[in-house]
């Protein structure tokens, strides 16, 4: 059985990018490109695992992930954050949320994909 | 002549006496007629035998024996008494003079004959008279002198009670005969302890002076007197005074005794005085000296000066100006001395503000400092003006001068002014720089993030294409996609460095710190490089001590430097050189080397490496991709450590040595938060 991905990122090619990798690795994958929509997915697909960037257009990562763990039916889905920021405030805000993890922009497309199973 | 032999025997005996004595002698007969005569007597009487024997005697000579008393003497006295003794008789003799005889007679009955002789003997007392005469006076003079002696001696004790000096007589054995009363006053001696003393011993021996012994002793006894003759003593009852010493030895008229006549006079305070005068003197010579050189001094002070100066008498007339002030304010000496201040240079100085000064503030004050005056003067346009002023009260006589010392500090108010300007500007600059270090970072920060997110896409990308993931690309397609996926890892490597440098220089990196088995990590490490060097055919040491202990510190910060050092060994070291790695305990920590056997530094280079983006240009530089910001990186990371970096090249291709040292515990403990 495949495995379901939620990713949710505003960059079109970022997300296609990730998606294409994981769909080559056997990942069903749905795709948001804002906090809101992903949601939405999320409670809807309850996927495996959310691939989500920390920085979204209606919402920041962390808050959207808060809401998820405030949702029965998402509460205990992973969450890996992607985020190319150097600055304190996307380790911070993602440190209290349980079970989530955290990958480095730019990701490494070899090893993307073993990134992510390894949180599942 | 006798006419007996007997007689004539007899008269010859007689003869002899009579002729061997001095005294004039006669021999009478009974008549009184002369019978023999001594030869003085005819010496004496100037008469000649054959005027004298057988002459009565009162004819003799000229009748001048014819003397009424000589005549009661041999007539009634002798006849009754046979002899008579020391008869004075006055008589002027007409031969001699008035003379004084004494005459004794016998009257003896001859053994032969009964004849009476009479011997009558002269003697010319006249001499005897006067020398008795005189000696009695004498005697009466000596007694007469004795009572003025006594006189003279009271006196003279009367002087020397009256008068102030102390004065001592001395007999001559140097004993006190008399005092003088102010000596006791003087020497608080009492009368009982001096009279009689010898001078020596006085009030506890306190004369016995060299000097003075000196003076009674071997100079009075030569010269008789002694004048003004100083000795300095320490007296044990007055201290310390200077005396003057005047002597005189006096002969006593009858007596052998001499007298010492010795006063004493006390210059001390004669001496204190005159050497206080000497010394006024001198010091008032020194003073016209000193008052001459010290105006003298001060002129030329007064024309030394840069500022302008100006003495002033009391009524504010020009009383001397120093060189400068003429050139300064473009004025004539004739035009300054003895003018009013502010009636100088076209009554440029009438200035309100100096009025004030000199009029209200100064004769309350007798100075003030600093007194700016800002003011529009004719000649040299407008300044501002610091005045200084004293007021000097002259030591002799009553006026006061005034020195003026006037400095144009229109100049430095400017300078001052720009220089609180520069200031402040300087202060806005240092926060608009810290605001600009702020920005820098933001925008670094912002920036990093930015360039991030589409290298991610060009990365990612080219990176899957070249993996052939979703099919294969032909040779060309392949290099290119290549030629892509480096190029953006050189630009995500630059970006990492670039915002690795400016959170250090922000110092906002932080270490995130652990217990580091650095023995393994660099055993790890070595094994990545080994990829690196063997592309090369670089000869790779690695020397690890055995007693390497582990360390606290930034696993990814620690990687990050061998890595950035390892990789500039590569780089810098042509193919087939040498490269390597050491490791040792030291006393603080742990010492790792990177060596290489590379290009090396020129000493000249040796500082600018640190720089950062500096690439030494060389042929290597063309081929050696890198952004020249490892080796500063690699530095402020060991220094965040609390460790310290070196670089040792012996010059231009002779390789390079980079030294770091990381203590056993690190004093950076933050977390990188990154």
């Amino acid at each position: 059985m495949n495995n379901k991905v939620l990713v949710i990122d505003d960059n079109e090619n970022n997300l296609t990018l990730e998606k294409d990798l994981l769909e080559v690795a056997g990942f069903i994958v749905f795709e948001a490109g804002n906090a809101s929509s992903g949601i939405a997915i999320a409670m809807r697909e309850k996927p495996d695992i959310i691939i989500m960037d920390v920085r979204l257009p209606d919402m920041r990562g962390s808050e959207a992930a808060k809401i998820l763990r405030q949702n029965k039916s998402t509460c205990d889905i992973p969450i890996i954050f992607v985020t190319a920021s150097v600055l304190s405030e996307g380790r911070e805000e993602i440190q209290d949320i349980t079970n989530s993890g955290f990958i480095g922009k730019p990701i490494n497309t070899r090893t993307f994909v073993e990134e992510i199973r390894h949180f599942i | 002549m006798l006419v007996k032999p007997k007689k004539i025997q007899s008269h010859a005996y007689a003869e002899s006496i009579i002729n061997t004595i001095r005294e004039p002698l006669l021999a009478l007969d009974q008549d009184l007629r002369v019978v023999s005569v001594s030869r003085s007597f005819y010496d004496f009487f100037k008469v000649k035998p054959e005027d004298t024997i057988g002459q009565l005697i009162y004819d003799l000579g000229n009748k001048q024996w014819n003397i009424p008393k000589l005549r009661e003497l041999l007539e009634t006295i002798l006849p009754l008494q046979a002899t008579f003794d020391n008869y004075e008789v006055e008589h002027d003799f007409a031969t001699i003079g008035r003379r004084t005889m004494l005459l004794n007679a016998r009257q003896t009955q001859g053994e032969l004959c009964k004849e009476q002789i009479i011997l009558l003997a002269i003697e010319d007392i006249t001499e005897r008279k006067e020398i008795e005469l005189g000696l009695e006076k004498a005697r009466k003079d000596l007694e007469v002198a004795k009572l003025s002696e006594d006189e003279a001696r009271d006196y003279a004790e009367s002087i020397i009670n009256t008068i102030r000096e102390p004065l001592l007589v001395l007999d001559q054995d140097l004993r006190v005969v008399s005092v003088s009363r102010s000596f006791y006053d003087f020497f608080k001696v009492k009368p009982e302890e001096t009279v009689g003393q010898l001078i020596y011993d006085l009030g506890n021996k306190q004369w016995d002076i060299p000097k003075l012994r000196e003076l009674l002793e071997t100079i009075l006894p030569l010269q008789a007197t002694f004048d003004n003759y100083e000795v300095e003593h320490d007296f044990a009852t007055i201290g310390r005074h200077t005396m003057l010493l005047n002597a005189r030895q006096i002969q006593r008229a009858f007596g052998k005794e001499r007298i010492i006549l010795l006063a004493i006079e006390d210059i001390t305070e004669r001496k204190e005085i005159e050497l206080g005068l000497e010394k006024a003197r001198t010091d008032l010579e020194v003073a016209k000296l000193s008052e001459d050189e010290a105006r003298e001094y001060s002129e030329s002070i007064i024309n030394t000066i840069r500022e302008p100066l100006l003495a002033l008498d009391q009524d504010l007339r020009v009383v001397t100006v120093s060189r400068s002030f003429y050139d300064f304010f473009k004025v004539k000496p004739e035009e300054t001395i003895g003018q009013l201040i502010y009636d100088l240079g076209n009554k440029q100085w009438n200035i309100p503000k100096l009025r004030e000064l000199l009029e209200t503030i100064l004769p309350l004050q007798a100075t003030f400092d600093n007194y700016e005056v800002e003011h529009d003067f004719a000649t040299i346009g407008r300044r501002t003006m610091l005045l200084n002023a004293r007021q000097i009260q002259r030591a002799f006589g009553k006026e006061r001068i005034i020195l003026l010392a006037i400095e144009d500090i229109t100049e430095r108010k400017e300078i001052e002014l720009g220089l609180e300007k520069a200031h402040e500007e300087l202060g806005e600059l240092a926060a608009e720089l810290k605001r600009a270090a702020q920005v820098k970072s933001e925008f670094l920060a912002n920036m990093s993030h930015e360039l991030r997110t589409p290298l991610n896409s060009i990365n990612g990308f080219s990176e899957v294409l070249y993996d052939e993931t979703f099919g294969p690309l032909n040779a060309k397609q392949k290099q290119y996609v290549n030629n892509v996926l480096t190029s953006g890892k050189h630009l995500l490597l630059l970006i990492n460095q670039i915002l690795d440098m400016a959170k250090l220089e922000a110092e906002k990196m932080r270490l995130s710190l652990s217990k580091l088995p650095v023995k393994s990590l660099l055993f790890e490490f070595s094994s990545l490089v080994a990829d690196m060097v063997s592309k090369k055919q670089l000869q790779f040491s690695l020397e690890i001590a055995e007693d390497l202990p582990d360390i606290e510190a930034d696993e990814l910060k620690i990687k990050e430097i061998l890595y950035n050092l390892l990789s500039n060994a590569v780089k810098f070291t042509p193919e087939g050189g040498q490269i390597g790695l050491r490791a040792q305990k030291i006393v603080s920590g742990i010492e790792i080397v990177v060596w290489d056997s590379g290009i090396g530094i020129a000493p000249e280079n040796m500082e600018k490496i640190f720089e950062g983006f500096f690439r030494v240009d060389t042929p290597y530089s063309r081929v050696t991709e890198g952004t020249g910001l490892g080796l500063p990186l690699a530095r402020k990371l060991v220094e965040l450590h609390g460790g310290k970096l070196t670089v040792e090249s012996a010059g231009l291709n002779k390789g390079t040595l980079v030294r770091f040292t990381l203590p056993v515990n690190s004093i950076g403990v933050m977390r990188d938060e990154q």
